[in-house]
């Protein structure tokens, strides 16, 4: 059976990094492992093996059972196209003008890409281990909700509304001369326009049955997910992961939370003389960063079950192998403390 | 030094996490203290700026949120409405409703729509005449090159009609004198490729010019020896010192690859965010 290790959290706390670290553990312990991550830095890239931008997954040439991947979400959007819909039909779409531009920048389409993706290597068998890094926008809650979002998406919302209710066939459009909410349309967006758009969703239509299915076993395979949900202690990315926690569906598993960039307790309140005035000021500043952080962290355990783990804040992000295990191993511990990694 | 009299809009962008808000809140705080009558808008998620002047959210509706300082959030569907009575002159008249909620749902599936009419209220604002100074909280880094090209994108799409008009005078307007763009960073790994990448596309297509870039967080040198930090006694003080001497240098080592910039100061132990937006304001135009 393959396991999911989803990572969610706000831009810039560190999730593609600890993403590369847990599958530098698992495949350490044993594991064959897929890292399936957004947009690492160049070196992080290098270390993870990737040799290319596209979702194809590579061996990594220093460890054994570990594979990593790109999420592309235009790629993907190409293979949902194709794989839901009939070729003339898949091919008329892709060649759309407004398919690139939709591909890209709904913001639902490209988390329900990657989740396509997920489920494709997660149902193909060969994994022992599936770590996902969650595009970054909402921290990750997008991933969570893509499935529902993109169902209704090509349900044909747009369609509904522009033609008063049924879902119409295509020349249902071009009846929009009867319709003076159409005309105005028309007058303001330009006639050719709003026949592109209607060919482009007509057709995307051909991928709705296909979508429906597929969304249940995404939603079904994040049900399943371990969650490591990364933060900081800094006021916004708290806030991203306490709106992921409320949002999350009720279904889906309790996250093990992981504040990022953590200083020890014992700056905030440290024994014995430092000497050099320098020195003392020093550990002054930091001393009361550490106060914050506590308090933040106390705040958090307060009002949340579940695990919470420390990553010790590092003067550089880890981009090596053997620096994203140790960066990565308090929360591989934790995630296979309770044994239902067996 | 604030901007130039003849700026009338700063749109700040930066990627997710580098304290792209902060600086925005801050900007129009350093304005409104020279005086002059600034709007702080909120042009994606308005929770972040909003936190920066206290509040929980911003509504679409400008509200005093400091001296000499207003702040909204854009409604998308409000915006609409207003773009098409005002902007394309459909009065009381029109069967506004109906057509509002079809563009809304367009607005919704082709994001080129969604991105012009954000722009478009930003740019309304900055041409009303109410406001010497726009600063606008911008979309990431990420997405800042499609809201520029939003305008341009539209008028591509839509051969005729009176919002490819509409959609040439902003493209004109952004690429005019009074607009500019404030790009904030990390000095790490990812946004300072990030930024310089964004540097690269603005020179190629120039649809707005630069009006800098913002370094935030950076830390001062330790200013300690190596001998002296190793003969210290305390662990919690050579650790501190340990990891200190570690993050300036990674600062500097990126640094090193940012075209000039302006330079913000890490906060330590500071991070409530109206205290945050205050002190950066001190420092933004220094």
């Amino acid at each position: 059976m393959t396991r999911v290790v989803l990572v969610a959290g706000a831009g810039g706390v560190g999730k593609t990094t600890l993403s590369a670290g847990i599958g530098v553990c698992a495949a350490r312990a044993g594991f064959r492992t897929l890292v399936l991550t957004v947009d690492p830095a160049r070196r992080l890239a290098t270390a993870l093996g990737l040799k290319s931008l596209d979702n194809v997954a590579h061996p990594n040439p220093e460890l054994d059972l570990l594979w990593a991947a790109m999420l592309d979400a235009s790629a993907s959007w190409e293979a949902i196209a194709h794989r839901h819909a009939p070729a003339e039909v898949a091919d008329r779409l892709v060649t759309n003008p407004f398919f690139e531009a939709v591909a890209k920048r709904f913001p639902a389409g490209a988390a329900y890409a990657a989740g396509e993706e997920m489920a494709e290597e997660v149902e193909a068998g060969h994994w022992d281990l599936v770590v996902v890094d969650t595009p970054p926008s909402s921290g990750g809650i997008d991933f969570l909700t893509a499935p529902v979002q993109m169902r209704s998406f090509v349900g044909g919302r747009i369609l509904r509304i522009l033609t008063g209710g049924r879902i119409p066939g295509r020349n249902a459009l071009f009846d929009r001369a009867a319709k003076p909410a159409l005309r105005l349309l028309d007058t303001v967006l330009g006639g050719e326009l709003l026949e592109d758009i209607g060919d482009f969703l007509f057709d995307l239509r051909h991928t709705y049955e296909g979508i429906a299915r597929r969304s249940q076993s995404i939603a079904h395979h994040l049900e399943q997910a371990h969650m490591v949900l990364v933060t900081t202690a800094d006021p916004a990315p708290l806030a991203e992961a306490e709106r992921f926690v409320q949002e999350a569906p009720g279904n889906t598993r309790v996250p093990i939370v992981t504040f990022n960039r953590s200083l020890p307790e014992s700056w905030a309140s440290p024994t014995g003389t430092v000497g050099d005035p320098k020195l003392a000021a020093n550990l002054e500043r930091w001393g009361a960063e550490a106060a914050y952080q506590r308090k933040v962290r106390q705040a958090w355990t307060a009002a949340h079950p579940g695990a919470v783990v420390n990553l010790a804040w590092r003067a550089s992000t880890p981009n090596q192998l053997p620096a994203l295990q140790a960066l990565a191993r308090p929360v591989w511990a934790s995630l296979t403390q309770d044994g239902s990694f067996g | 030094m604030n901007p130039p009299s003849s700026t009338r809009l700063v749109i700040v962008t930066g990627k997710g996490g580098v304290g792209r808000s902060a600086v925005a809140a801050a900007m129009a705080i350093a304005a409104g203290r020279q005086s002059r009558q600034v709007l702080a808008v909120a042009m994606t998620d308005p929770t972040g700026l909003a936190s920066h002047f206290g509040r929980a959210t911003l509504g679409y509706t400008a509200v005093q949120v400091a001296p000499y300082v207003h702040a909204m959030g854009i409604d998308r569907a409000r915006a609409l409405d207003e773009y098409l009575k005002l902007q394309l002159g459909f009065g009381a008249r029109a069967p506004l409703m109906p057509v509002a909620r079809s563009l809304e749902a367009m607005a919704e599936t082709v994001p080129g729509i969604r991105d012009v009419i954000t722009m478009g209220k930003v740019l309304h604002e900055v041409q009303s005449k109410r406001w010497d100074l726009v600063v606008a909280d911008g979309p990431a880094t990420g997405q800042i090159m499609s809201y520029l090209r939003a305008p341009n994108t539209v008028a591509g799409l839509i051969p005729t009609g009176r919002a490819r008009r509409q959609a040439d005078e902003m493209t004109a307007t952004l690429a005019g004198e009074e607009s500019v763009l404030a790009m904030v960073t990390l000095a790490e790994e990812l946004p300072v490729t990030e930024t310089i990448e964004s540097i690269q596309e603005l020179e190629r297509e120039r649809p707005i010019s630069l009006a800098g870039i913002w370094a935030n967080r950076l830390i001062e040198p330790l200013g300690v020896s190596a001998a002296a930090l190793e003969s210290v006694k305390s662990v919690e003080a050579r650790n501190a010192g340990l990891l200190h001497r570690g993050v300036y240098e990674n600062q500097r080592r990126w640094r090193k690859y940012l075209p000039s910039h302006h330079r913000l100061p890490f906060l330590f132990g500071i991070h409530e965010p109206t205290q945050v937006a205050r002190r950066l304001a001190e420092e933004v135009w220094s």
